[in-house]
């Protein structure tokens, strides 16, 4: 077959949610291509030798939220996925004080009493409140969103099954759900806890690729979202693939290709070929033709939309909305090439606490104040870092006795004020971010052999990433469920016939879940089905 | 034997005033004890100079809802509407500035000399803003249902909003999901390009609230005035006689009907046996039996002060302590011996009737907030100032004038103590109008500084929030004040909620009072 030039479904993206839509599209029976930009699969969740012998997670760095029910299906531990347990978070703290939370509930609960011991009873009931939460919205993670404006009697009993889940929940798990619907990350937590870096560092995972602060309402959402972790049934477990991110990417692929997809890397789209409202295949940068008879994007909707397909192909109202759709990225990645293990003060020496996350967020303070900067277009002076040091629990990632430190930062503002732009300030952000650690780990500065520094412009270039938003569009509440990404189109399908939406920009948004490209794939077939 | 009343309502502002209105009109006596001298709550006007009156607190009215003006028959009780043609005069320190007017044309007129664009999107905007507004004034004037076990009536008008939602059709439907949750700023960017016609339609997301206008659901606050007030940066709506003249109205509305209201009598304890509220205790001693006992105060002064927590579960103490109400408002009041000149405006009197509006961009509203998350008052404010005296002469002598201006962001949680502050915020706020308005200092005969403090210990408004609790996603409808507890009544039995700290809340429009009433003359009448 290879070599014919029609396929059933091409998939634009070679990114996780691409590979996953492919490989179930293709376990259907129908003959897949997908097509990759870059020269290596994964999109966002790639690996990549930048340094000899050290092994970046060069965006994406940690999992979690990826689908049990796509591991089982597509049977990814046999194509090789492996997920190592990332053991807790160390928050250093300003005063030479630190906060270290661990999977080790005694463990944990002491350490949270030697800062206040009524915290370390509520953090149980927390935990507890979070878990019931998440069973609640858990299922919906799983479901096409409904369109609440049709009376379609399949669309209203989705819409009944939310309300029966809803009145189901006790009125205490009610009351809990409505206010992380709607409060900030720190407003419901101030309800829990008395201890700031407790707050602070718990908060963090509520302004994760969004552009809002840990006081903005709408945050407490994007907590629950990043709480609902599951590695092997362990609930809230976060951890690396062995081999780095692009490793489950590269699983993925292996179990799509052994269902007969055809991968292309270094395939660029020019076009999405477009006759009479109807998809019919794509032209790529070298100019090739390519037919199928559905086409399906990973990619965010303003490259779909505003760069693939003429604007003459698409109702001007739906433009509207997808020029409106906010990216707005506000974090930016560095990575280090190590010669030996980050010292920190207040915790010296080599140990378990380095092997975890490790959280730059000693206050609820500094993090609004990182966001202030950010409103107003600096990247933040002194910014919330969350890292990593895989090298610990995989070797595989870096030479002997040398190490890999992975660093999540926010805020990065993509739109820095008029004079700034991030070519100039890209170094200085790299610095900023080496600053930053070494207050609380002064020998860093000796010990870094050579570091990478990825900025929201870079995210946009290199991967595609409008903006620079890791979730393809901001996860704030206007643009979730059936309002992602654009009112009137979250059930992945399009405006043109055939196209299809399955990436991080369609429900149930981003991070590596797989959920989107399965539950894509799924509408593509039921589709096709009727067609036939 | 101390007295027994049927109906007793404490606290005589424009929400008790109007529940004491409809039980009377029902036929019951209800008796209203307010702890000051005059009734009116934040809807007062002093003479606070000799020859000198203003609306102390509130300066606009509402807009009160027209069906409760009927219904009370406020106009025939004295109150006169005095709606100015300029709605919003907007000023900018490049010595600009921007008229709107109630007529939405003659605003979009205006608006051209700034951007065509804009003004071509403006009656959109009104448009949308009016018929989206539509449906939730309908939700407001309804009592939000009863989430656990909804009642046939509960049905019926989640069912009438529902259809109502319906009506406006696939695009408007979206509008609203979408807006809901939205920064204020994000929806004011979508329609125009200027800056200060942004932040001045910004601002109404943002006034009273511990929001800015890029906190997510602020556009939802500007929906709920809009519900009101469909005018996309808000009408003017004044009273002659000042705010005090709408809750004179009221009262007397309410005495005709049959309504007692006592002044001076200050409520200190509500009385509860065996569960159900029983009567009140006032500062005198004196103590009064009534069936029902209905609270205009806010719900943490109602449950948590004037009632013993023991008689609440730990569970409803614990969560109406969570209930946020940090104010940001603070009041500065002028007494002038002339009319400022707005440098920008080169004597157009007829545009300093409407409201005035400093804060010229999305960015400075910001920032303004930004300093009171830290505890700081803002040191370049937002201001919303009147100029009452030219609308309404008889607040002033003779040529001179008396100049009403709200104050934001005044965090009521201050880095230090509002008493060692206060100067500095009544200079700051002169400061900031004397950039506009040069001559302004050495017009002032005296001013009146009222913060966040004061409004907590002389007008009872718990951690000084004007609407008796912050307005905010998780604070609304259904769950104003608490889930489970939108519908007036509280945990204990036949004690009842009026006040601004229930749904609808929001400005001098009486809807949270006349909402309580219809709910509790169906529990009375049972």
């Amino acid at each position: 077959m290879a070599g014919s030039n029609t396929y059933d479904v091409i998939v634009i993206g070679g990114g996780h949610n691409g590979l996953v839509n492919a490989a179930y599209l293709a376990r259907a029976g129908k003959k897949v291509l997908v097509l990759e930009r870059r020269h290596v699969l994964g999109g966002a969740a790639c690996t990549e030798e930048i340094v000899p012998g050290f092994k970046f997670s060069v965006c994406s760095y940690v999992v979690s939220l990826l689908r049990p029910e796509i591991i089982r299906d597509l049977d990814l531990p046999r194509h090789g996925l492996e997920i190592l347990p990332l053991d807790g978070t160390f928050t250093p703290m300003t005063t030479g004080d630190y906060l270290w939370r661990v999977n080790d509930h005694g463990k944990t609960h002491r350490e949270i009493a030697r800062h206040s011991r009524v915290d370390a009873e509520a953090y149980d009931e927390f935990g507890k409140a979070m878990q019931a939460m998440c069973r609640f919205v858990k299922p919906i993670l799983s479901m096409v969103p409904p369109d609440p404006t049709t009376l379609n009697p399949r669309e209203l009993m989705k819409l009944v099954f939310l309300g029966k889940r809803f009145q189901g929940m006790s009125s205490y798990d009610k009351y809990n759900q409505v206010q992380l619907m709607t409060m900030s990350a720190v407003d419901f937590l101030d309800q829990w806890f008395e201890t700031d870096v407790l707050k602070a560092t718990m908060s963090a995972s509520g302004i994760i690729g969004t552009f809002l602060g840990v006081r903005s309402p709408g945050t407490a959402y994007v907590l629950l979202h990043h709480y609902m972790g599951e590695i092997d049934g362990a609930f809230r477990a976060w951890g690396f693939a062995r081999g780095g991110t692009g490793a489950i990417s590269n699983a993925i692929a292996d179990a799509a290709r052994e269902a007969g997809v055809e991968i292309r890397t270094q395939s660029a789209i020019a076009q999405i070929i477009v006759k009479d409202g109807k998809a019919k295949g794509v032209v790529l940068a070298n100019g090739d033709e390519i037919y199928a008879n559905v086409i399906s994007s990973s990619v965010d909707p303003r490259l779909t939309f505003t760069k693939f397909i003429e604007a003459q192909h698409l109702p001007g109202d739906f433009l509207e909305e997808v020029n409106r759709y906010k990216f707005r990225g506000s974090s930016g990645k560095v990575n280090m090439a190590l010669d030996a293990l980050p010292n920190f003060k207040c915790m010296p020496g080599p140990g378990a606490h380095l092997r975890g996350a490790i959280s730059i967020s000693p206050a609820v303070e500094y993090m609004e104040k990182a966001y202030d900067d950010a409103k107003y277009g600096n990247f933040s002076r002194r910014p919330y870092i969350d890292m990593v040091i895989p090298s610990l629990t995989d070797p595989s990632v870096a030479p002997p006795g040398k190490h890999v430190l992975s660093c999540f930062v926010q805020y990065a503002p993509y739109k820095l004020r008029p004079g700034l732009s991030w070519d100039t300030e890209k170094e200085a952000f790299g610095n900023t971010v080496v600053d930053t650690i070494s207050e609380y780990a002064p020998n860093l500065k000796d010990i870094i052999i050579e570091k990478q520094v990825v900025t929201p412009l870079d995210l946009e270039r290199e991967w595609g990433l409008s903006e620079g938003n890791i979730f393809q569009g901001e996860l704030s509440l206007e643009q979730l469920f059936f309002l992602r990404p654009v009112p009137g189109w979250a059930q992945y399908r399009t405006p043109v016939k055939n196209l299809y939406m399955c990436g991080s920009c369609t429900h149930p948004g981003g991070g590596i879940m797989g959920a989107n490209g399965r539950l894509a794939a799924l509408e593509i077939l039921k589709d096709s089905k009727g067609a036939a | 034997m101390p007295a027994q009343r049927d109906v007793v309502i404490i606290g005589g502002g424009h929400n008790g005033l109007v529940t004491a209105f409809f039980l009377a009109k029902a036929g019951f006596k209800p008796l209203v004890l307010e702890r000051s001298a005059q009734v009116g709550g934040a809807a007062v006007t002093d003479e606070f100079h000799p020859g000198f009156r203003c609306s102390t607190l509130a300066h606009s009215a509402g807009p009160i809802r027209p069906d409760i003006v009927r219904d009370m028959q406020l106009e025939k009780h004295g109150l006169k509407l005095i709606t100015p043609e300029v709605a919003v005069t907007a000023l900018s320190p490049d010595g600009r500035a921007l008229r709107l007017y109630q007529d939405a044309n003659k605003s979009a007129q205006e608006i051209a000399a700034w951007s065509q664009k804009d003004a071509a999107k403006y009656s959109g905007f009104q448009q949308s803003l009016t018929k989206i507004s539509k449906v939730i004034a309908e939700a407001l004037a309804t009592p939000p249902p009863d989430i656990d076990h909804p009642s046939s009536g509960d049905l019926w008008s989640m069912l009438k909003t529902g259809r109502a939602i319906r009506n406006l059709g696939k695009k408007d439907m979206f509008r609203l999901l979408r807006w809901g949750p939205m920064a204020v700023a994000d929806l004011a960017a979508e329609y125009f390009e200027t800056e200060l016609v942004r932040a001045v339609v910004a601002a109404r997301g943002v006034f009273g609230t511990f929001l800015g206008p890029w906190s997510a659901g602020s556009a939802l606050v500007l929906l709920i005035r809009a519900a009101g007030d469909p005018h996309p940066a808000g009408s003017a709506h004044f009273v002659a006689g000042g705010a005090g003249a709408i809750t004179q109205a009221m009262a007397s509305a309410a005495k005709a009907a049959g309504a007692e209201i006592r002044t001076s009598a200050e409520v200190i304890e509500i009385r509860v046996q065996n569960g159900a509220a029983t009567g009140v205790l006032l500062s005198t001693g004196e103590e009064i039996h009534a069936k029902a006992v209905i609270s205009n105060a806010d719900p943490k002064r109602t449950l948590l002060k004037l009632t013993d927590p023991m008689h609440l579960s730990p569970d409803f103490v614990q969560k109406l302590q969570h209930y946020r109400g940090n104010g940001t408002v603070a009041k500065v009041n002028l007494a002038l011996s002339g009319l400022p000149k707005f440098v920008a405006l080169n004597g157009d009197g007829a545009a300093l009737k409407g409201r005035i509006h400093i804060g010229h961009e999305i960015d400075y509203l910001e920032r303004a907030f930004d300093e009171s998350k830290y505890g700081n008052f803002s040191r370049q404010p937002y201001l919303e100032a009147t100029i009452p005296s030219l609308t309404d002469p008889a607040l002033a002598p003779e040529g001179k004038h008396v100049m009403s201006i709200y104050m934001q962001y005044a965090p009521y949680k201050l880095k230090g103590d509002w008493e060692d502050q206060r100067k500095a915020l009544g200079q700051t706020v002169v400061q900031t109008l004397a950039q506009y308005a040069p001559n302004l200092p050495e017009l002032i005969l005296t001013h009146q500084i009222i913060t966040p403090r004061d409004l907590e210990d002389k007008y009872g408004l718990t951690g000084g929030q004007i609407f008796h609790g912050d307005l905010a996603l998780d604070q609304f409808f259904t769950m104003r004040p608490l889930l489970d507890w939108a519908r007036y009544k509280t945990p204990i039995e036949s004690l009842y909620l009026c006040g601004s700290g229930t749904h609808p809340g929001a400005g001098l429009t009486g809807g949270s009072g006349a909402n309580a009433a219809r709910e509790i003359l169906n529990d009375l009448k049972r």
